[in-house]
């Protein structure tokens, strides 16, 4: 159980996240939607501790994340696993290193950074790529794979942390509508399994075909919080102002994704 | 979770992906006893030893304790008037050089001059020059033009020249073709392209370049001045000749300054005119 209570964070004058709380129970699927600079990222990456909050409090089955520093914050980092716009990962380095940098908290310092990685921990990052049919991909370099390829290696890496909570921000919004599904299917997949998914979506439609439950933002604060089916267009002009088809072209472009895949007529 | 993955089948679908395989792990041994036996031979040729080098070490000790506390002695004026003349130097030496430099860049990058054999040979000439090093022009210019700062500013001169020709000449092959074609499109001559297509690209690159060869300059004029070519380097050779360590101490923190202080400023410099992205 992820408890987020009044989570809120400034830059400068600016409020990205405005007393954010919310608690998502354990192997929820939970996409956050909300226009550009509505602070999705920012409670995302807050979760992680990538951005600390400037004030409210974030726990996690009774522990105070927020609190967290050192090694126990390196901890939390590793059981809640970050998937990124851009994939995020090191270009230069082979497809199997990439998904072994999951590991790389579980191992002593020493022979971590000297690539001594076990022949378990090998089999595990390759039976991960495999997953995603990307075994034969192992020993390439990251570059030469496409964005939905690398997107894949990504969630392989995140599987590699063995994490309670998968946090996804916009994960598919570099991706063309093909690899968008493969991507999203194989986040629903590893959610089956257990984990808790917080997925960050600019497109309605995804959000509602993939999520067990959607939270808008709008200015840093929640304006809906419910199971899709009550997120109907109405609702949506009522919370944003703007029609669906508006919404979502503008939440496309925001992130620099192709238009939305299909309009829902109003 | 993901279950716990089956070595033994992983390990025979991909070897590889465990531990490389018996030539390449072969060839890495080779690899590591050549160049072990490489390393051993050439301590064994130099007579590189722990007692030889314990000794330098507490040689080393004696002279810093000599240095300590460090005095500009009574040559005052002689001194800083020695260090002007050092950045001063590099300064006209760098400056000279990264004019020359330009169009020597220009005629010698692979996307402005197609005519290979005149590019080529330019090249090699300005190879040549760079296998010969400042130092050795310095001991030339020294016999040519007599004694003092004429000689090491021409030493510096000539020496980079053409190392910053070639990487001029890098720096404008790697620029982008597509901003010059904008120019050329709007009826433009080659010229035209060159001046507003090309140069707006690399003149970030060629100031940088320039301002950190006028910073490494100012350091190596030191040297020059052992051999006469002028600037503070004459002062700190003589003082050593004397055993004057905390006069030598002195200056060596007077320049540490000054070049610290070239590089504080040229940082500014950089970023004023090349703004962050440079």
């Amino acid at each position: 159980m992820l408890e987020i209570e009044g989570l809120t964070r400034r830059f400068g004058a600016k409020i990205a996240v405005d007393k954010v709380s919310l608690a998502v129970p354990a192997g929820q699927m939970l996409g956050v939607i909300g226009r550009s600079g509505a602070g999705k990222s920012t409670l995302l990456r807050m979760v992680n501790r990538l951005t600390d909050p400037s004030e409210g409090r974030i726990r996690f089955d009774g522990t105070d994340v927020t609190a967290l520093r050192g090694t126990g914050l390196r901890d939390w980092r590793m059981r809640c696993a970050m998937i990124f716009q851009q994939f995020n990962l090191v270009q230069r380095l082979d497809v199997l290193t990439n998904v072994l940098v999951g590991r790389l908290n579980r191992r002593p310092l020493v022979t971590s950074l000297l690539r001594m990685f076990t022949a378990e921990e090998r089999a595990m990052a390759l039976a991960a790529l495999d997953r995603f049919d990307l075994a034969e991909t192992a020993l390439q370099r990251a570059d030469t794979l496409s964005g939905g390829q690398q997107q894949r290696v990504a969630i392989a890496r995140a599987l590699l942390q063995e994490p309670r909570i998968i946090l996804a921000d916009e994960p598919i919004a570099s991706l063309d509508p093909r690899n968008s599904r493969i991507v999203m299917d194989a986040l629903r997949g590893v959610n089956r399994e257990g984990i808790t998914v917080l997925v960050n979506l600019h497109d309605l439609t995804t959000a509602r075909d993939y999520c067990d439950r959607i939270v808008a933002l709008n200015a840093g604060r929640i304006v809906f919080d419910g199971p899709p089916a009550a997120l109907t267009a109405a609702r949506i002009r009522e919370v944003y102002g703007v029609t669906e088809e508006e919404f979502a072209e503008e939440a496309a472009a925001a992130v620099g994704a192709p238009p939305p895949r299909h309009a829902v007529p109003a | 979770m993901t279950p716990r993955a089956n070595v033994a089948l992983w390990r025979d679908r991909m070897p590889a992906a465990f531990s490389p395989g018996p030539a390449t792990r072969a060839l890495r041994a080779a690899g590591l006893a050549l160049f072990l036996a490489w390393l051993a031979g050439a301590l064994w040729w130099f007579d590189f030893s722990p007692q030889r080098l314990w000794n330098g070490l507490s040689g080393l000790g004696t002279i810093v304790v000599l240095m300590v506390p460090p005095s500009p002695g009574e040559l005052w004026v002689e001194i800083l008037q020695g260090i002007a003349e050092s950045v001063a130097m590099a300064f006209l030496g760098t400056f000279l050089a990264a004019i020359v430099a330009i169009p020597l860049g220009f005629l010698g990058a692979r996307n402005i001059v197609t005519a290979t054999l005149w590019r080529f040979s330019l090249r090699r000439v300005l190879d040549g020059f760079r296998g010969v090093d400042q130092l050795i022009w310095a001991l030339a210019y020294v016999r040519a033009v007599g004694l003092g700062p004429l000689a090491g500013v021409l030493a510096i001169f000539t020496a980079d020249i053409a190392v910053l020709a070639k990487l001029y000449a890098e720096a404008i092959e790697n620029a982008e073709k597509k901003q010059a074609e904008g120019v050329v499109a709007a009826g433009g001559g080659r010229l035209s392209a060159i001046r507003f297509g090309i140069l707006p690209q690399v003149a970030p690159v060629m100031l940088a370049q320039a301002l950190y060869f006028f910073e490494s300059n100012t350091r190596s004029a030191t040297i020059l001045g052992v051999v006469g070519a002028g600037g503070i380097g004459l002062q700190i050779a003589e003082r050593i000749r004397v055993r004057h360590w905390d006069e030598v101490a002195f200056i060596i923190i007077l320049m540490v300054a000054t070049v610290a202080a070239i590089d504080w400023i040229s940082g500014r410099i950089r970023r004023r005119l090349i703004g962050e992205r440079g």
